[in-house]
């Protein structure tokens, strides 16, 4: 990414909730977490496998697995054993609910999705 | 006795005041008969009537299809979820059967923390799916409405039936046992219209009315109304009256 590239994400991401912007940065580097967060959102007491959870989001186990173990160590999601089974559910942190709920508005705001994505692209593409 | 009433215009009366304490209800029947709805408005009802908090388990359903639906007869289970009275959880057949078994597993912590009283099991057709033999989905089923008992939880469990008319085809008769209660929720038609109908067929330790009610889903829930009158051949789906019978067998002879 060139200089003139820097200073365009940093001005479109200067208004954004600094602890929005965190997150972001933090836990959302992929079009696939987003989705994933996007359905413990919606769905939020869901505990299942990965090729569950894959088959919910229609996507393949295979695309989802490294991105649900990300998410679970990053904080988000909860990775439990059950039997020979590795399952993931929501964390049960509040703050990072609260946090997780606030993203999810804030994704129904066609500028926050613009900069967003753009900053999944520029991550994507380095 | 203490019952817990249901909520249903109806149907306690047709259970002599509701559901006997951590028993096991099997809802059987078509899809779009209703079973679902009938099984919202006891968890509902439970929370905002009687302080007895709630779970749902679905196995292919989504959450948030709840919440819908249940928005839809002014039932807000979002806000129900945020007072910690309701949870509606999704899983597996095969996760929420290991989960069960294990002590302090996640949907046992999902009991203790909102001390859940009711239970709606969305729906058990998701358990044939894991088991390989007939038996071994009898001792699965026998296991998980055992697993529900012992959380001291009432339950209405919810079964699909194939066909929509007239005698259910694969229909088991296994679940039907196993369970302590048997309501058949059946579309039956007459008069060029689809009408629905619900029958007690068993409640174990319970006095039941026997007859075959037609109810209707409105936009308070469901309703349960009189016993058709004048009909026979109800649960074959396509009734006749009785008035045409009787010619039938005296007078066309």
């Amino acid at each position: 990414m060139d200089e003139v590239g820097m200073d365009l994400t940093g001005r479109l991401m200067a208004d954004m909730d600094p602890r929005l912007l965190e997150f972001l940065k933090t836990k959302v580097d992929s079009f696939v977490k987003w989705d994933l967060i996007r359905f413990f959102h919606e769905n939020p007491y869901t505990t299942d496998t990965a090729a569950n959870i894959a088959r919910y989001a229609g996507r393949s186990p295979e695309k989802i697995r490294d991105d649900l173990s990300d998410l679970a160590e990053s904080g988000v999601l909860e990775k439990s054993q059950l039997r020979d089974m590795t399952v993931y559910s929501l964390t049960a942190d509040p703050e990072i609910r609260q946090l997780l709920e606030r993203f999810v508005e804030a994704s129904a705001d066609r500028q926050f999705r613009v900069k967003a994505i753009y900053h999944i692209i520029r991550g994507t593409t380095r | 006795m203490k019952r817990l009433k249901t909520g249903i215009p109806g149907l306690d009366e047709m259970l002599q005041g509701g559901l006997v304490p951590e028993t096991a209800i099997l809802v059987e029947g078509a899809p779009g008969t209703g079973k679902t709805t009938l099984g919202m408005q006891y968890i509902y009802h439970g929370i905002v009537a009687h302080d007895e908090p709630g779970l749902i388990l679905t196995f292919e359903e989504f959450p948030e299809q709840y919440y819908r639906d249940a928005q839809s007869f002014g039932w807000d289970f979002r806000q129900l979820e945020r007072e910690n009275q309701l949870r509606v959880v999704m899983s597996s057949p095969e996760v929420t059967k290991a989960s069960l078994e294990e002590v302090g597993g996640r949907i046992e912590q999902h009991i203790r923390e909102i001390n859940a009283k009711r239970i709606l099991v969305d729906s058990l057709s998701h358990f044939e799916r894991i088991a390989e033999r007939p038996a071994a989905l009898r001792q699965t089923a026998y296991g998980f409405i055992n697993s529900l008992k012992r959380e001291g939880l009432t339950a209405i469990l919810t079964r699909e039936s194939t066909a929509l008319l007239g005698d259910p085809e694969g229909s088991d008769g296994d679940f039907g046992f196993l369970a302590d209660g048997y309501l058949m929720l059946r579309y039956v038609e007459f008069d060029s219209a689809v009408h629905k109908a619900l029958l007690v067929l068993k409640m174990r330790g319970s006095d039941h009315d026997k007859g075959i009610r037609q109810f209707e889903i409105t936009s308070r829930g469901i309703e349960v109304h009189a016993p058709f009158e004048g009909r026979e051949g109800i649960l074959s789906g396509s009734p006749t009256r009785m008035v045409d019978s009787f010619v039938e067998a005296f007078v066309h002879r």
